[in-house]
């Protein structure tokens, strides 16, 4: 069954859910269409158990089982036939019905919309992250400050630029222009966080071993209080008011764009040049490998993007306050890099997508939530100890390619 | 394949059977945003506490009666662990997912200024029981609080200190990294300026959060010769700085703001904070009437005496009931309802809370008075004065 016969299962799933869900929901004696996949009624009210997950078996498991496997033979033909064209165009499509479920899928609520937001920033962070601890070997403990800083830096441009009473006074530019700024004002973030990288990677790179952890952990610390410091920026009380454009198309692409950039990056010369280091740097060096420089690139890379999905951030909640991003962020981003898997794209989404949906999800159990997923993480460590998935790349031809039995004939 | 229908019937089967009957009566649901984990869970204990408290009264009472029928009401219980981005997350969860009719939470500033943005978009009325900070409430007009702001509470003390002591030079020592204090230590500063003329601020000494060694700041405030002290720090944070103070042979008055107010302060603080004032919501030792009531009951019930923000998460509970029981009934529609009460809040005159009286009037900050306590010998909160706006 081909990821195209999946997605086609999947929008069912979700159109099914959108015009059906609430009928059902209270056929099989549900209040409402359950949260995420009915995890939080079956921990609140035990008696509903069976209800709940009769739902999502029927919403959910049967309509991807039946529509894949019923489709499976045309879906091979149409990944065949796709697969002939230019590669841009399966891409399209197979990432235009990823959007269209997600948006039937989001759109039942904005809770769910908002939960989707959040995960798909914190595929770009994990993503991102992952380049310097899982591809570069090093150990960074800046992130928070980098995803800060673009944070930060966009909200100025956004907050400044439209909106009135904002930091200087009125909207200097009319609100029409938003949709054209923001993604400017995204890539200013980004690049600050990359320029705040250059100042870990100068003096850390000079040295050796975990000297990167404890530099890149005082750049945070700076970070944090240069923030609180800045009355510019309203100090620890925190920035407010940040337009509402961080939709979900606008989160989502950004988050294509970064898994398609990183994702080419490591399966490059210099993403493969990065893992030499990683392995041995001696040995890189004298294969002709300019370590320094390699390190230098990953490094900044990876605080770009972290920057950029600071701004989407804060933009997504419309708030932004230096405590947010301490050592707590840190830990999440570091769980969700080592859950799903180092060195891997595959890996980085399915950790960032699990921890955050397990965080969701568990909300009701309170403080036991802390317990649950912390051991899952040691069990993880313990049973896989590089993660769930490692040392796997996104590859768009095997991903998109018809899948047939063995032996089958179609 | 057959084995798999057979389940299939089964799970079905079973889930009509359990299925109860959802009668489609109204109910009344009611959000509350706490911190149960995180920096500050006491504080979530106290609002979950207060909450169930006034739950079981309503129960009592068959439920909340507006005219003559009588809702069953509910209590959506969620935790935002302290952090803002959960209680964002919480909110939109509450008002799209749950369908509450009024959030009673977050506590703290820094969950209640963007959450409190998100309940303003989805015109649903929010009551912040604790959060001093303006800007939670500021153009947000389906936001209220049940609580005086810092505005208010830093030329209170300012103005108590200047008046019982007669004093004219003052040191502060705040958290630089916390929303709350650095605000305060701001007002005060101003407030205690106008009053004393310029420079008598003597002291404004600063830390970061987290810090646990303050005898720096503490040794150039004694050196400033400063007459009185004032600390706008949280409970976990006030032990170790009065404790040190005294260590360093500060032996002048020392004061505090309303998150002081937590029975934890006295149990960190030891014998140390006995004597020092602090203004307030609430004094629990020699409480009369409706709040003596409330903390007997809190202290039967739970164990210890409830700190202001138990006292507060009360008041908004039954500003809340009140506001509910104005509309005059509901009319299942939840926007309206929800705009019906928003307006029936905002008309709130005269409500008399345990934390004293309150009245909106069209505002969402609601004008009250401050409390000035005194930590008694024994460690009590003892009342000491009264400061109306």
């Amino acid at each position: 069954m081909p990821l195209l016969g999946w997605l086609l299962g999947m929008l069912a799933a979700a159109m099914l859910e959108k015009f059906f869900g609430t009928g059902l929901a209270s056929a099989v004696g549900l209040p409402k269409i359950p949260a995420l996949f009915g995890i939080d009624i079956m921990l609140k009210r035990p008696l509903l158990v069976p209800n709940a997950f009769l739902y999502t078996l029927l919403i959910y498991a049967l309509p991807i089982l039946i529509v894949g496997i019923a489709g499976a033979r045309a879906a091979n033909r149409i990944a065949g036939w796709l697969l002939r064209l230019p590669m841009a165009v399966p891409a399209a499509v197979h990432l235009g019905l990823l959007y269209i479920s997600l948006h039937y899928w989001a759109d039942v609520s904005d809770y769910r919309a908002l939960v989707l937001k959040l995960t798909l920033i914190a595929i770009m962070l994990t993503l991102s992250l992952n380049v310097i601890n899982g591809y570069m070997g090093e150990f960074s403990c800046s992130h928070p400050g980098f995803m800060a800083l673009g944070a930060y830096c966009s909200s100025v441009v956004t907050v400044g630029l439209f909106v009135d009473a904002g930091m200087f006074g009125i909207a200097l530019l009319p609100e029409s222009l938003g949709p054209f700024v923001f993604p400017i004002a995204l890539l200013a973030g980004g690049a600050l966080a990359a320029a705040g990288a250059l100042l870990v990677a100068v003096p850390s790179f000079r040295t050796r071993g975990d000297y990167l952890a404890i530099i890149s952990l005082a750049f945070l610390f700076i970070v944090k209080s240069l923030i609180e410091n800045f009355e510019f920026v309203k100090g620890p009380r925190g920035m407010s008011g940040q337009p509402d454009w961080a939709g979900l198309p606008a989160v989502f692409s950004w988050t294509v764009l970064c898994v398609w950039t990183i994702n080419n990056y490591v399966r490059s010369t210099m993403g493969k040049a990065l893992n030499a280091v990683r392995d041995n740097e001696l040995a890189a060096n004298a294969m002709t490998v300019d370590t320094r420089h390699t390190k230098m690139v990953g490094f900044l890379f990876s605080a770009f993007w972290a920057g950029v999905a600071g701004g989407l951030f804060a933009h997504v909640l419309r708030y932004v306050n230096p405590g947010t991003f301490g050592i707590q962020n840190l830990a999440e981003v570091l769980a969700m890099v080592y859950f799903g898997g180092l060195n891997s794209v595959y890996g980085s989404i399915v950790g960032a997508v699990s921890i955050s949906l397990l965080g969701e999800m568990l909300r009701p159990l309170e403080i036991f939530k802390w317990i649950i997923i912390p051991l899952l993480l040691i069990l993880v460590m313990i049973f896989r100890p590089t993660g769930l998935i490692a040392f796997k790349d996104l590859d768009a031809f095997s991903l998109f390619r018809p899948k047939r039995k063995p032996g089958g004939e179609e | 394949m057959k084995k798999g229908w057979t389940f299939l019937v089964c799970v079905l089967a079973i889930a009509f059977a359990l299925s109860p009957a959802w009668a489609k009566e109204p109910t009344i649901r009611i959000g509350i945003n706490a911190p149960l984990t995180g920096d500050i869970p006491k504080v979530g204990e106290g609002t979950k506490f207060a909450a169930q408290l006034w739950l079981e009264d309503v129960k009592a009472a068959g439920g909340i009666a507006i005219g003559k029928k009588k809702y069953p009401v509910e209590l959506v219980i969620e935790d935002n662990e302290s952090k803002a981005e959960s209680a964002v997350k919480v909110t939109t969860k509450m008002i799209t997912e749950d369908d509450i009719l009024i959030m009673i939470g977050p506590q703290a500033s820094k969950q209640a200024v963007p959450a409190g943005g998100i309940a303003n978009n989805y015109k649903t009325p929010m009551i912040t029981p604790w959060s001093t900070n303006p800007d939670a409430t500021k153009d947000r007009p389906y936001v209220f609080r049940a609580c005086f702001l810092d505005p208010f509470q830093g030329p209170v003390v300012a103005n108590f200190i200047t008046k019982e002591f007669k004093f004219k030079k003052a040191a502060v020592l705040y958290d630089v990294a916390s929303d709350y204090p650095k605000g305060l230590a701001e007002f005060f500063r101003k407030a205690w300026e106008d009053i004393n003329g310029k420079g008598s601020v003597v002291a404004y000494e600063s830390f970061t959060t987290k810090d646990t060694d303050f005898s720096s700041q503490l040794t150039k405030i004694n050196n400033s010769g400063a007459q009185v002290l004032f600390v706008p720090q949280y409970y976990n944070e006030v032990a170790l700085i009065v404790q040190q103070a005294h260590q360093l042979g500060w032996k002048k008055p020392i004061v505090g703001s309303d998150s002081w107010g937590s029975a934890e302060t006295t149990k960190l603080c030891g014998k140390d904070c006995n004597g020092a004032f602090f203004s307030t919501h609430y004094a629990a030792a020699g409480a009369t009437g409706e709040t003596k009531k409330f903390i007997d009951r809190y202290k039967a019930k739970y164990g210890y005496v409830p700190d202001d923000v138990a006292a507060l998460t009360w008041d908004a509970m039954k500003l809340a009931q009140q506001a509910i029981q104005a509309t005059g009934g509901l009319s299942g529609d939840l926007k309206k309802d929800r705009d019906a009460v928003r307006n029936q809040l905002s008309q709130v005159k005269k409500f008399k809370g345990i934390t004293g009286e309150m009245t909106f009037a069209g505002k969402n900050d609601p004008s009250k008075c401050a409390v000035i306590v005194k930590i008694s010998d024994a460690g009590e909160f003892t009342f000491y004065k009264s400061v109306c706006p």
